[in-house]
């Protein structure tokens, strides 16, 4: 396994429960979506995948410097004073031994897999459009090498004749490089294209997980039965349940 | 009757066209879902309605709310028509609701000033309150936003929508910032008191089918103008305008997982970005020359109207 998720808790300060007792695995090579909305605890099971939180119990078995995680909102991600030239050269150089005029080369290949091309090298994020910007975050990230790459919610904010160049281009680095997906994700359209499996998470515990295939046509959990019936679609007629306090 | 009537409806900001020509009727009591991507001037379109534009829009064409002039009206007719006639909810509650008073306070404010008694003020809030979902109503009217959630708080913007009993609701992307099974729950609620009331809707959203399943007709904008406006039950069937199927197309879902999205190239343009003939020209698959330099009008195609050089024949149908 490339990723071996196990027991995980999270508590906060305060007390608040985050993450309980949350295992999963992720094959070299797979692509694995967690499910859930917010509050779940799904986000922070991608930090700790990546390192940026450390969990309160259990384990993850994973090559860290093999991870590289994509966020929602490539703005931010992205150093706005940094032109995209030099953000992927700074991770070329730092995790690579490749001499200058081979990471000038690097960046070419790496500017075309996500789409881009020469032209956008020497610009800054500001000049770039939503998508764009998305493509050069998935690019640096790309240019460590990973096995592993952590989505928290990396399509979600683009408009979906956008979101649909982003996934088809994440379907094709896949299929290039064999790079592994965690897909952090509340929505299950996404889910569906682009991964295997899947676990749901509801209240920082695992309520369901298997093949997308199965758990989606067959849920066995209340909760994703819920989930996958409230996503609009063809002929759908939204329905007021029981109030629930909030 | 039409209610809410834009015609040729033009705006310019700095100079920049934001819409370029926007035609759109609402009857009474209908629910019109106005949908597209960022920048395509959806938004812009809703604050023309209530006059809520940046300093130094220029605009053009006209607006009507029942049968008067949006932009003839003077300070005390548009504060009646925002106050009385046409309610808004906006994307993000908390943004909506004052952090610092109660939520009974938020509710009665307008009932209030409408001379109507606490006592009875206070009657109506928690009936309204009732109505749109919200549980333990008389310990909510004493509570602050904080205490409430992201859905229960945009019910409460959705019951002082409610409140002055108005013809129209203008609902900009309601449930976008909320969780998918709360999105449910919370325009379920939106469909089913504005059909009890009769009252018409304008409803924004980037997804059709969320759209499709709560309103009558879509429109489709794209760059600053309408492309499409069909009835949504027909939506699939009838989507004609080449731009409407490619959105239609582009959803993951609409194809079997793992083969390719159906994607647009290029990128969503502004309307100050788009070729002077049809805006959608440049990313169009189907463009011809005259295309980029004739702009289409609406015109009738199957069960509805579309603005596009190629119709009826040239494009094929997406099923």
């Amino acid at each position: 396994m490339l990723l071996e998720v196990r027991d995980l808790r999270k508590v906060f300060k305060g007390g608040f429960v985050a993450v309980d007792g949350v295992s999963f695995d992720l094959p070299y090579g797979g692509s694995l979506a967690v499910v859930g909305e917010s509050g779940s605890g799904k986000t922070t099971c991608a930090r700790i995948v990546t390192g940026l939180e450390k969990a309160t119990s259990g384990t993850v078995l994973v090559d860290r410097g093999a991870v590289q995680m994509v966020f929602q909102d490539p703005y931010q991600s992205l150093d706005r004073r940094q032109t995209v030239a030099s953000c992927l050269d700074e991770v070329l150089a730092h995790h690579t031994d490749l001499p200058k005029v081979k990471r000038r080369s690097r960046m070419g290949e790496l500017l075309e897999l996500v789409g881009l091309d020469e032209r956008h090298a020497p610009v800054l994020p500001r000049a770039l459009s939503g998508g764009q910007r998305q493509r050069v975050a998935i690019a640096r990230a790309l240019a460590a090498n990973p096995r592993l790459l952590v989505l928290d919610e990396a399509v979600a904010a683009l408009d979906v004749s956008i979101q649909a160049q982003i996934l088809n281009l994440l379907v094709d680095a896949r299929a290039a490089t064999g790079i592994a997906y965690l897909f952090i994700t509340h929505d299950l359209s996404v889910v569906r294209h682009v991964c295997e499996d899947v676990v749901v998470m509801s209240r920082g515990r695992v309520v369901e997980s298997g093949k997308v295939e199965q758990v989606l046509s067959e849920p066995a959990h209340a909760y994703t039965r819920k989930l996958i019936a409230s996503v609009p679609r063809p002929g759908w007629v939204p329905a007021r349940g029981v109030s629930r306090a909030g | 009757m039409t209610l809410l009537g834009l015609d040729g409806l033009r705006v310019e900001i700095g100079g920049r066209v934001i819409l370029r020509e926007v035609t759109l009727a609402v009857a009474a009591g209908e629910a019109v879902g106005l949908v597209g991507e960022s920048g395509s001037g959806k938004s812009m379109t809703v604050r023309s309605v209530l006059r809520m534009l940046p300093a130094g829009s220029r605009v053009t064409g006209s607006i009507t709310v029942g049968g008067l002039d949006v932009n003839r009206l003077d300070s005390a007719g548009l504060r009646r028509m925002r106050s009385r006639d046409v309610a808004m909810v906006f994307q993000d509650p908390r943004a909506t609701v004052n952090p610092v008073r109660t939520i009974g306070d938020f509710l009665t404010e307008v009932l209030r000033d409408q001379g109507i008694s606490r006592v009875e003020a206070n009657r109506r809030a928690v009936a309204l309150l009732t109505d749109v979902g919200v549980d333990h109503v008389e310990r909510r009217m004493h509570q602050r936003p904080h205490e409430l959630s992201g859905g229960l708080l945009q019910r409460v913007v959705i019951a002082a929508a409610l409140a002055t009993e108005p013809k129209l609701i203008l609902a900009d992307e309601p449930t976008t910032a909320l969780d998918v099974t709360t999105q449910e729950e919370v325009v379920a609620i939106l469909h089913e008191q504005r059909r009890k009331r009769g009252t018409a809707l304008l409803f924004i959203s980037h997804d059709l089918e969320l759209a499709a399943a709560v309103c009558d007709r879509i429109a489709v904008m794209y760059a600053g103008e309408i492309v499409e406006i069909l009835p949504a039950n027909r939506l699939h069937e009838d989507a004609r305008h080449p731009y409407t199927q490619a959105l239609l197309r582009s959803r993951p879902g609409a194809v079997n997982p793992g083969s390719r999205l159906e994607t647009i190239p290029g990128t969503p343009q502004s309307a100050a970005d788009a070729p002077a003939g049809c805006v959608f020209a440049d990313r169009c698959p189907h463009a011809a020359d005259h295309c980029r330099e004739v702009r289409p009008v609406l015109s009738p195609v199957d069960s509805g109207l579309a603005a596009c050089h190629l119709l009826p024949n040239g494009v094929p149908h997406v099923a």
